[in-house]
């Protein structure tokens, strides 16, 4: 009996003894995947498994849903929406404007990376923006683009207004032109929303390539210098290659942070005026979580739309970065 | 939709579970407003009732506005309360639908509410139930500054040919007719609803929201019109786009915009912004097409016994109890809105007074373009009164695409 649970015990702890390289990995991916697959995955597939489904987001008291099963019927919708088509729109918009982030925050990061007194503060103020949230941002610029009493509008007063006394004997401009109202034009509120988004995305970028630059190798530089490169042809030929990798990353932070803007959009125009800035992730918020939403299916094939978008980007990331490491860079 | 339904038996569980804890004399109120005044009106209304009913032991949840739209959603299938504040016409339809609210037909025959409450009766009615007691609404109407037309010797406008001469004496000086903000979408929607209940009528309005008339019909077409002739003819402020209906108070407080077509709550906001009650004033909005029944908005607030409530005898004693007239009277005179039950008395302040006489003497009460219409079509028509109110020339491109959202919405 105690041979034999002896033995037992052996077998146990050699098998685990023996699998020790295999098991720990799991043991520690465990907690992480188990969350990714709560929060992340199974929600995937549940969103695109209810963009099959009409459903306004009610169960009846018994506790059944109200969801009907209506196949492809949201996506063909989807292809006939011209608010789904403006907001695809103006993704693409977002994404091609958003670039200018890479360039700009190149740029700045150039500029500050000297040896001065106060650098670091330097370096800190064009951080700030990052740091503080998107939403004080969208609040900060909606201040800025108001007509009445925003920084455009202060200008516009100075240049085109006349201050004059109305009936009641109050202060009041008039002007020879309207001011122009940036958010609630339907031609120019979604520039003015990427600008403002533009702000913190720069100064991301700028941080990418300062961290970046402290990897240049000075010997390259030096030699160079002997060769005779000098300006332009010095960042072109020698410091950017060297820089690709951060270039790689701030692109795709870019893109990513253009896919996904939001809050922005959100604080500064709720999509408006009547639709024109609208982009697929609030578009989606708006048909399905919002007041007047409440079409949990369509919202669902909106989202299941984005996702594939953001699927085929990250797939192309995903294999980029792969490549890389199998080339040793 | 297996994995729907395993959420939905889940919640249920949990809320069994956490309705044990509620004995069998509680009652438990789900409620709406956290603002100072609402808020005393109700937890006054809650100590009354509790005073009455020694025996029954009131439990409160009460939360902010917008949390509670969020809320009421789930908590009505998951953790039901044994009453909750919502609103009529078109917003309870989807939970009347459902089957989420118990009908209260009887208890209105009950305790005489058909007669009490006539004049709401219709939008608490659906599917031939009633289906909650309301217990507060407001007037709509022009707000305008008194002393503005006092200086200009204008009258308060009865009919559509004085208000709008009485806006071209205002353009003459300088002062733009209308102030609005439409930000949000649904000042907008106040406007078009009175041109259009001047216009045509409340039936047209019912028609309208019930998805019975098309938005390019003829006479809806005449009430775009007649809006295109407000703006060309009276005109509102610059940049409304970019303004809430707060902002759009500021050229009105200054002086610059004399008048504002909104609820009464906006009272508040114009006192806050340093106007006094000789400065400002209220009259009901223009006759436009002579002759026709005057129908009014007013947007009412009500209580509901969600079908899961586990306290429905106890229920029904609170939603008599909120329908008496002197309960109506005094919440309504703490929180500046005006009662529904024809026996109930109203305060002395001049607005609740010119609203009791607005509301009390319409031929019909219309609810808000976005509380009778379903979500999406009123967030389509919404965006639509924006876009037209930017851009008059749109008109009939907008029409067309609300009748393709109304086919869509109502199908």
């Amino acid at each position: 009996m105690a041979v034999t649970d002896n033995a037992k015990i052996v077998t146990q702890a050699s098998w685990l003894s023996r699998n020790k390289l295999t098991i720990a990995p799991w043991l520690f991916l465990l907690p992480a995947l188990v969350y990714f697959a709560i929060y992340v995955v199974i929600p995937i597939f549940e969103s695109i498994w209810l963009s099959f489904y009409e459903w306004n987001g009610l169960y009846l008291a018994d506790g059944t849903s109200t969801a009907s099963w209506v196949g492809f019927q949201n996506y063909i919708k989807l292809w006939d929406d011209p608010k789904f088509w403006m907001s695809l729109k103006n993704n693409v918009l977002w994404l091609l404007l958003f670039m200018l982030a890479v360039p700009a925050g190149l740029f700045i990061a150039l500029f500050l990376n000297q040896k001065t007194p106060g650098m670091r503060l330097y370096k800190s103020l064009f951080f700030f923006p990052f740091v503080i949230s998107q939403v004080v941002v969208g609040l900060i610029f909606g201040w800025f683009y108001n007509p009445d009493f925003g920084v455009v509008g202060s200008i516009w007063k100075a240049l085109y207004c006349e201050e004059t006394v109305n009936l009641l004997g109050n202060v009041t401009f008039r002007c020879s032109q309207t001011p122009p109202d940036i958010l609630s034009s339907a031609e120019f509120a979604t520039y003015g929303i990427i600008a403002a988004g533009l702000w913190p995305q720069i100064a991301y970028c700028m941080i990418l390539y300062l961290t970046g630059l402290n990897n240049v190798a000075a010997d390259q530089i030096e030699a160079g210098r002997l060769d005779g490169a000098k300006g332009w042809k010095m960042l072109w030929y020698i410091v950017l290659p060297q820089l690709r990798p951060a270039t790689f990353i701030a692109v795709v932070v870019t893109v990513i942070g253009a896919l996904r803007s939001f809050d922005m959009i959100a604080i500064m125009t709720q999509g408006g005026p009547y639709g024109s800035t609208n982009v697929l992730a609030y578009y989606m918020y708006e048909t399905a979580i919002s007041e007047y939403g409440e079409r949990y299916g369509y919202g669902s094939a909106i989202a299941t739309v984005l996702f594939i978008i953001m699927l085929f980007y990250i797939s192309y990331f995903l294999w980029r970065m792969y490549q890389d490491e199998k080339g040793g860079r | 939709m297996k994995r729907l339904l395993g959420g939905g038996v889940a919640a249920m569980l949990a809320a069994t579970m956490m309705s044990a804890t509620a004995l069998a004399g509680d009652l438990v109120i789900n409620f709406d407003d956290l603002n100072p005044g609402p808020k005393k009106g109700f937890d006054d209304a809650v100590a009354q009732f509790q005073a009455e009913n020694p025996d029954i032991n009131v439990i409160v949840n009460n939360n902010d506005r917008e949390a509670h739209k969020t809320a009421i959603r789930n908590f009505l299938t998951a953790d039901a309360p044994d009453v909750t504040s919502w609103y009529p016409g078109n917003r309870m339809a989807p939970f009347v639908d459902a089957g989420l609210f118990e009908p209260v037909t009887d208890l209105w025959a009950e305790q005489g509410f058909n007669e009490d409450l006539a004049a709401i009766k219709p939008t608490m009615s659906r599917n031939g139930e009633i289906w909650g007691v309301p217990y507060s609404y407001y007037q709509w109407g022009v707000y305008y500054r008194k002393d503005l037309f006092d200086l200009l010797k204008i009258e308060e406008p009865k009919t559509w040919d004085e208000l709008l001469s009485a806006c071209a004496v205002m353009k003459e000086n300088n002062v733009t007719p209308f102030t609005i903000g439409t930000k949000f979408l649904w000042t907008a929607a106040g406007v078009f609803d009175y041109i259009n209940l001047r216009t045509n009528g409340y039936d047209v309005h019912n028609g309208l929201t019930a998805g019975e008339i098309k938005y390019t019909d003829p006479r809806i077409v005449k009430t775009f019109e007649n809006w295109a002739q407000l703006i060309e003819e009276c005109g509102f402020i610059d940049n409304h786009a970019s303004m809430s209906w707060q902002d759009a108070i500021a050229p009105f407080a200054n002086g610059d915009a004399a008048m504002y077509v909104m609820g009464n709550f906006s009272v508040d906001g114009y006192k806050n912004a340093g106007l006094t009650e000789d400065q400002i004033d209220f009259f009901q909005f223009p006759e436009i097409t002579p002759g026709l029944p005057r129908a009014e908005e007013a947007p009412a607030d009500a209580f509901f016994i969600p079908t899961n409530a586990k306290n429905k005898e106890d229920a029904r004693k609170f939603l008599a109890f909120v329908a008496r007239p002197d309960v109506q009277s005094k919440w309504n005179a703490t929180i500046g809105q005006l009662p529904i039950n024809s026996k109930a008395t109203v305060g002395d302040d001049k607005f609740i007074q010119q609203g009791f006489e607005t509301v009390s003497t319409a031929a019909g009460l219309a609810q808000f373009y976005d509380r009778d219409a379903p979500a999406a079509m009123a967030k389509a028509g919404m965006e639509g009164f924006q876009e037209f109110m930017l851009d008059t020339s749109k008109m009939m491109a907008i029409l067309e695409r609300l009748d393709g959202v109304q086919e869509e919405v109502y199908k």
